[in-house]
């Protein structure tokens, strides 16, 4: 009786510790640099890598799914065939560091953007609500990653593909996100991979 | 008595000359499997290339070698001498290339070869590993939206006449059902050419050289490589057969390489993982374990190589991947566990 309180009180002090470290890195929220209210340059040319194209693509995966290579910024929406649909992506500098296994819970047009209390701290210019709307930073659509705050979303500047500068969250230029928005249903298996650890 | 001397006197010139012939041979076979030896005497690896090919080897202005087959051997003199640059480059044809390997004129031929069967027996030599998975595919205008080989039914293909190339695109379309008109020419530059006027659909080659052919096209960014790969062209460094130790160093210099890039080790975070208590990444650059040694070069054989040439991934990049005009997707060259198959057997 006794061990299993200690193992109840070890899981609280975890869990609690756990919902600290994601809120501070919460992603929803983009970081510094992010511009609130900037129209994104539609005629902004991706690097080539970076543009949506279909690839050789090996995986055991099933048609449909998602994997996420922080490392290359690349999104791969496997087709089956041995080949997948890539789109380039901006990573999160801090924050969606674990891998493994989410899936889609919701998904969203034109979403809100509420920044959490932490971010409003840091970058007290950011505005406390902002509609969905073409100057959103989450930009055109946004699918939410399992029951945490990050998610795979639009950007309003479209030029940070490629980079690592978000809090954790993946972000897509809107033409890609609304293309992949279209292809996917709720409940899509996303797969993420992070670069080894040394 | 006299006869008797002459046939003694006989018999021991005779032995002498055995005795000499056979220790002409054992010499001679002991010099033939010590490239290792005779590397480091020298204090350069001799390096068999290509005359020039872009994103693979290439001399600039003032003779300096660039590309993916030349940086292999730059990696094997980082793995052997801490120095990429003890490399002395020679270009060879295609015609004479495993002739001058047999002959000793290079110690290792980095040079765009496909493995095969024949040419290990009958050369006597022999291909350690594959350093690129290259194949045929197809180019297509943009404009056409196909995404797959599949999608070409009812295609002009431009192909050159009387290759593999040729044959292996008859075989494919026929055996997926798919009907297509046939142009032929007798060379490459007059397939591009016709491609290029528009006279075909698509045109096909080996994929590495699609995408070289590419930017000599008017509008390159106009054309895509499908990612199908038809055919199995496995390019690989070539060493002589009966020196197992030079082989292996070769072999091993380039899974050295795909580990790296496994276990996440470049050139930019080599002194970092010099550090990694991590014991897998601990073995390949040296602070456990003394692999290198068994190979006759130095424990910190691999994290000489990452430091001065980089990772497999670092290589492939910079010459053929997004950091070089070519902008060849990684597809096979993957790693195994990122979409590929470039797979290494683990140091341990």
């Amino acid at each position: 009786m006794i061990h299993i309180r200690r193992a109840t009180w070890l899981h609280l002090v975890a869990a609690a510790g756990l919902m600290l470290s994601i809120t501070q890195a919460s992603a929803q929220q983009p970081d510094r640099g992010d511009q609130p209210g900037l129209i994104p340059d539609d005629s902004v040319q991706l690097e080539p890598e970076f543009q949506k194209q279909m690839v050789l693509y090996r995986t055991t995966e099933a048609p449909g799914t998602i994997i996420i290579s922080t490392a290359d910024r690349h999104l791969y929406l496997v087709q089956g065939n041995g080949r997948a649909l890539r789109y380039g992506i901006g990573v999160g500098r801090d924050g969606f560091t674990w891998q493994g296994l989410l899936k889609i819970s919701r998904k969203a047009e034109w979403p809100d953007w509420t920044p959490p209390p932490e971010m409003i701290a840091r970058q007290p210019y950011l505005p406390r609500f902002m509609a969905g709307g073409p100057g959103n930073p989450l930009g055109a659509r946004a699918m939410y990653l399992g029951a945490t705050v990050y998610r795979i979303h639009g950007t309003n500047q479209p030029d940070t593909i490629g980079t690592a500068i978000s809090s954790g969250c993946f972000r897509l230029v809107n033409s890609d996100v609304a293309d992949l928005y279209e292809r996917i249903p709720v409940g899509t298996k996303v797969i993420v991979r992070q670069k080894p650890e040394l | 008595m006299w006869m008797k001397r002459t046939f003694v006197t006989g018999l021991a010139i005779g032995l002498l000359v055995a005795a000499g012939i056979a220790a002409a041979a054992i010499t001679y076979e002991r010099y033939d499997t010590k490239t290792l030896k005779r590397t480091i005497r020298r204090d350069a690896v001799l390096c068999g290339v290509n005359t020039g090919l872009p994103g693979f080897s290439t001399p600039d202005a003032s003779g300096n070698w660039a590309g993916f087959d030349v940086d292999f051997c730059r990696a094997v003199a980082a793995a052997i001498f801490n120095d990429p640059k003890k490399v002395t480059f020679v270009p060879l044809d295609a015609t004479d290339r495993f002739k001058e390997l047999q002959s000793r004129k290079v110690d290792i031929l980095s040079r765009n070869s496909t493995w095969s069967m024949s040419r290990e027996t009958n050369y006597d030599l022999y291909f350690p590993a594959v350093s690129y998975y290259d194949g045929q595919g197809f180019m297509v205008p943009k404009a056409r939206n196909v995404d797959a080989a599949l999608d070409l039914d009812g295609s002009k293909v431009c192909v050159q006449d009387g290759t593999t190339t040729a044959l292996n695109l008859a075989d494919y379309f026929r055996g997926n059902n798919i009907k297509y008109t046939e142009m032929k020419f007798a060379k490459l530059e007059e397939v591009v050419k016709a491609y290029n006027a528009g006279q075909c659909d698509t045109f096909t080659a080996d994929a590495s050289q699609l995408y070289a052919l590419r930017l000599t096209l008017g509008k390159p960014d106009d054309h895509v490589i499908l990612p199908d790969i038809i055919s199995k062209e496995p390019l690989a460094p070539v060493v002589r057969q009966r020196d197992d130790d030079w082989m292996m160093m070769v072999k091993w210099t380039l899974y050295a390489m795909i580990n790296a890039e496994e276990l996440g080790i470049t050139s930019a975070n080599i002194d970092e993982a010099l550090k990694s208590k991590k014991p897998d990444v601990m073995r390949l650059v040296g602070t456990e374990g003394v692999y290198g040694e068994d190979l006759g070069l130095s424990k910190d054989w691999a994290a000489r190589i990452i430091r001065h040439v980089g990772n497999y991934g670092e290589v492939y990049e910079r010459n053929v991947g997004s950091g070089s005009k070519l902008r060849i997707p990684r597809g096979l060259n993957q790693l195994w566990s990122a979409g590929g198959i470039q797979y290494a057997p683990p140091i341990r």
